[in-house]
C-alpha cells in the first residue's frame, strides 16, 4: 500500500489566511488603539459628550493694543470683552459660548491685514475692529473674500458701503455736517473762519472735503487747512498757523496720541476756548483722560454719545462696565456704538439661527433695533449703517462732557451726502451700490 | 504618547484617584488569573522559587519606591516653584501699581489702567488656558501696552526721575517673573520618566505574578500593592503640571491682587 504523503500547510499568503501569531498582534494593537482613543470619553464624565471646545465659537477683535491709537482703541477691546462676557454668562450664543481672540494690530494698517487674515483662519465668524479707516480699508477685502463680517464701531467719513461690513458709528451727515450747521448758527457763535486740521490719512481728509462743501454752500471757505502724520506730537507749528490765519474756531479731526501734543500747544499760546474753541470728531471721554483738563476745558466735541447722557440705561450701562473694569472708567462715543453693535450682531445671529456671515446678513435684511444707553439704535438695511443721533458736548473740569445741543431724534444714516458725491448711493436690499462720478477728495471744491 | 494626555486633567481628582487605583488592580487581578499560571510554572521548577523571588522583589522594591519616591518630590517641588514665581509676580505687580500711582496725572491713572486689565486678563483668561496645557499670549500685549506707556513718560523733577528710575526696574523685575510663570505652564515630566515609571511597575507586578500562593492571596495581596501603586500614580500625575489638576497653583494673588486695585 502506497503511502500518502503527509499534507502540507499552504501559505498564508496563498489561501488567504492570516497565522494566529499576526492576528493576535493585530488584535492585541486594535484593542490598545481603541482604549486610547476611548478613554478620554469613557473616564471623562463617561459620557460620549461633544468636547467643550466644540460648543464655542470665535469671535475676533481687532484693535490696536499698542502704539498711538491703543488709547483710544483699547477700550473698545474692552467694551466688546464685557458684552461677550454677559452674553456666555447667560448662556451664550445658539447656546454656544464665544470664544475671543484679541490680537494686537500695533497701530497699523499692514498689521490689521496680518491679524485679520490670521483671526478668519481660525475660523472667526464675525470680527469687530479697526479705528482709523485707513486700517478699514484695508483689511476690507480680506472680509469681503472670506464673506465674513466685519464690525466696525467708530465714526468716520462715509463714502464707503462695503456689504460685508457693518457700520456702527456715525457718518459725516449725521456728525460733521450737523456739526457745520451747528457752528456756523447762533447756537454756536455763527462762526464764520474755521481753520480744518486732521490727522493725514483718508478720515480727516474726505470729512473735511465735505466740510468744505458744506461752507461753500453758505458762501464760506475754511481760513486754514493741514495735515499733521498720525504719529505727530508737536503742534507748535501747526497752532502758529491757526493764530496765524486768524481762526474763530478749529475743527479737528487730529486722532490718537497727537491730541496731546494739540491741547499742549493750544495751552502753552494761550488760544482761549471762548475765542477760538476746538470742536473736535475723535476725542472722547476715553481720549480726554490722557488729557490735562485745564488745557481742554469750554472746547467742544461733536458725537452721538456722551457719558454725561442722564438716563437710566446709560447709568446702568457705565454702573456695569465700571464694577467690571474699575470705578474710574469711562465710556465714550466709539464704546456706546461697539456695545450696540455686538448687540444687534447677537440679535442677527439668534434670528437667522446660524453664525454664517450670509445668513446673518440675510436676517439683517428687515432691520433691526437695539436699545443702547445712548437712545434706540436701528440698522438700516440699506446702507448697512446705523441711525445715530448728534450731540454737541462742552469739555468740562472733570474732563466730562456738559451736553449743549442735541439733535431731536436719531438721523438716518447717509454715507453718500449728495453734497459732496452727486449720484453716489447705496441699498444693499435692492442693486447695491450706485455709482456717480468720480469725486477727487483732494481737489478744488 | 505622553504628549496628548490633557483629557486626563479633565476628571475630577476622586474620579482620577479612583480610576489609577482601578487600572492597576484591575492589571494585576487580570494577570494573576491569565499569566500567573505560567509564571508559576518557573517558580515550581526551581526549588525555593518563591523565597527566590521573595528576595528580588525586596531589592526591587527598594529602587522602585525610591524612584517613585524622588519622583513625587520633583513633581511637588515643580508645582511649589510656580507657585512661588506667580506669588512673586503677584508681589511685583502690585509694587508696580504703588509705584505709577505716584505718578503725575493723567500719566498715572492711564498706567493704572493698564495694570488692572493686565490683572483682569491674567484671572479671566490666562489661568483656564494655564489649566488647559496652553500658554496664554495676549497677556503679553497688555504688558507691552503698559511699557509703550510707561515709557512716554517724561520725568521733569528728581523725584520723578527717581520714581520713574524705580517704576522701570520694578517692570523688569515683574516682566522677569511673568516669563517664569509662562515657560512653568508646559513643564512636567519628561517622557523618559514616565516610561521607566511604568515599566518598574510592570516588572514589580510582574514579580508579584510569579508567588506561588492560592489565586484569592493574590487578589488581596497583590492588590494591595498594586493599589498603592496606583495611588502614588495619580499623585505624580496630579502633580506633573503646575497649573493642571488638583494640586496646581490657583490664581489667589492675583485676585487679592485685583480686589485691592478695585477698592482704590
Amino acid at each position: 500500500m502506497a503511502s500518502h504523503p503527509a499534507p502540507r500547510r499552504t501559505p498564508a499568503a496563498v489561501t488567504g489566511r492570516i497565522p494566529r501569531r499576526t492576528a493576535l498582534g493585530r488584535g492585541a494593537a486594535a484593542t490598545l488603539a481603541a482604549a486610547r482613543a476611548l478613554a478620554p470619553t469613557l473616564f471623562v464624565g463617561c459620557s460620549l459628550g461633544i468636547p467643550e471646545r466644540a460648543r464655542t465659537v470665535p469671535v475676533g477683535l481687532l484693535h490696536s493694543q499698542t502704539g498711538p491709537l491703543a488709547t483710544s482703541a483699547t477700550p473698545l477691546r474692552d467694551i466688546e470683552l464685557h458684552a461677550f462676557e454677559l452674553c456666555n454668562a447667560a448662556g451664550g450664543i445658539l447656546g454656544r459660548t464665544v470664544h475671543l481672540s484679541a490680537p494686537d494690530p500695533r497701530s497699523r494698517a499692514d498689521l490689521h491685514v496680518a491679524r485679520a487674515r490670521r483671526l478668519l483662519d481660525a475660523g472667526a465668524v464675525a470680527v469687530f475692529g479697526c479705528w482709523t479707516s485707513q486700517s478699514r480699508k484695508a483689511v476690507l477685502p480680506v472680509f469681503e473674500e472670506r464673506r465674513t463680517p466685519l464690525l466696525y464701531p467708530v465714526q468716520y467719513e462715509g463714502n464707503e458701503s462695503s456689504p460685508w461690513v457693518i457700520y456702527g458709528g456715525s457718518v459725516p451727515n449725521q456728525q460733521v455736517l450737523p456739526a457745520i450747521d451747528w457752528l456756523t448758527g447762533p447756537e454756536g457763535g455763527e462762526r464764520k473762519k474755521i481753520f480744518l486740521l486732521g490727522s493725514d490719512y483718508v478720515f480727516p481728509r474726505t470729512a473735511n472735503f465735505i466740510v468744505k462743501k458744506a461752507l461753500a454752500a453758505r458762501d464760506l471757505a475754511p481760513v486754514g487747512e493741514l495735515y499733521l502724520p498720525l504719529e505727530q506730537r508737536d503742534f507748535k507749528a501747526a497752532v502758529a498757523r491757526i493764530v496765524a490765519a486768524g481762526a474763530d474756531c478749529v475743527l479737528n479731526t487730529v486722532n490718537g496720541d497727537g491730541n496731546i501734543g494739540l491741547f499742549a500747544a493750544l495751552a502753552a499760546a494761550r488760544v482761549d476756548s471762548e475765542r477760538v474753541p476746538v470742536v473736535s470728531t475723535s476725542i472722547g471721554e476715553t481720549e480726554l483722560q490722557t488729557l490735562l483738563p485745564e488745557q481742554v476745558r469750554g472746547h467742544f466735541a461733536v458725537a452721538s454719545y456722551f457719558q454725561s447722557i442722564d438716563s437710566e440705561a446709560n447709568r446702568g450701562w457705565i454702573g456695569g462696565f465700571r464694577r467690571e473694569f474699575g470705578h474710574d472708567r469711562v465710556t465714550g462715543d466709539a464704546m456706546e456704538a461697539d456695545w450696540c453693535l455686538v448687540h444687534l450682531w447677537k440679535a442677527a445671529v439668534e434670528k437667522a439661527g446660524s453664525f454664517a456671515g450670509d445668513d446673518v446678513r440675510e436676517a439683517l435684511r428687515d432691520g433691526i433695533e437695539f436699545a443702547g444707553p445712548g437712545g434706540t439704535v436701528r440698522f438700516d438695511p440699506k446702507t448697512q449703517h446705523c441711525t445715530r443721533s448728534f450731540r454737541v458736548g462742552r469739555i468740562r473740569s472733570d474732563r466730562q462732557f456738559d451736553i449743549v445741543h442735541a439733535s431731536p431724534a436719531p438721523i438716518e444714516p447717509d454715507p453718500y451726502p449728495q453734497i459732496a458725491f452727486p449720484g453716489w448711493k447705496c441699498d444693499w436690499t435692492a442693486d447695491g451700490l450706485t455709482r456717480g462720478a468720480e469725486v477727487p477728495i483732494d481737489g478744488d471744491v | 504618547m505622553f504628549e496628548d494626555l490633557s483629557w486626563i486633567y479633565q476628571i475630577p481628582p476622586r474620579r482620577l484617584a479612583l480610576l489609577s487605583i482601578v487600572v492597576f488592580v484591575g492589571f494585576y487581578w487580570a494577570g494573576a488569573i491569565l499569566l500567573r499560571p505560567f509564571f508559576r510554572l518557573f517558580v515550581r521548577s526551581t526549588p525555593g522559587g518563591n523565597d527566590i523571588v521573595g528576595y528580588i522583589l525586596s531589592c526591587f522594591c527598594v529602587f522602585y519606591g525610591l524612584l517613585l519616591g524622588l519622583i513625587a518630590v520633583t513633581a511637588y517641588q515643580n508645582v511649589a516653584e510656580a507657585s512661588a514665581n506667580v506669588t512673586r509676580e503677584a508681589a511685583a505687580l502690585s509694587a508696580l501699581y504703588e509705584d505709577v500711582s505716584r505718578y503725575p496725572e493723567p500719566f498715572g491713572r492711564n498706567l493704572r489702567w493698564l495694570l488692572r486689565d493686565y490683572t483682569r486678563y491674567v484671572i479671566k483668561y490666562a489661568w483656564p488656558l494655564q489649566r488647559e496645557g496652553i500658554i496664554p499670549q495676549e497677556g503679553t500685549i497688555r504688558a507691552e501696552a503698559f511699557h509703550d506707556r510707561l515709557l512716554d513718560f517724561q520725568p521733569t523733577t528728581p523725584a520723578e526721575q527717581i520714581l520713574h528710575a524705580e517704576a522701570l526696574r520694578q517692570l523688569n523685575h515683574f516682566l522677569e517673573c511673568r516669563r517664569m510663570r509662562l515657560f512653568s505652564v508646559k513643564s512636567g515630566l519628561p517622557p523618559a520618566m514616565w516610561y521607566v515609571m511604568i515599566l518598574g511597575a510592570v516588572l514589580n507586578i510582574t514579580l508579584c505574578w510569579m508567588f506561588d500562593m492560592r489565586l484569592l492571596a493574590h487578589f488581596v495581596l497583590g492588590g494591595i500593592i498594586a493599589a498603592y501603586m496606583g495611588t502614588m500614580m495619580y499623585l505624580i500625575i496630579d502633580m506633573n503640571q503646575p497649573f493642571r489638576g488638583d494640586v496646581s497653583v490657583t490664581s489667589e494673588p492675583f485676585e487679592l491682587l485685583y480686589q485691592r486695585m478695585n477698592e482704590d
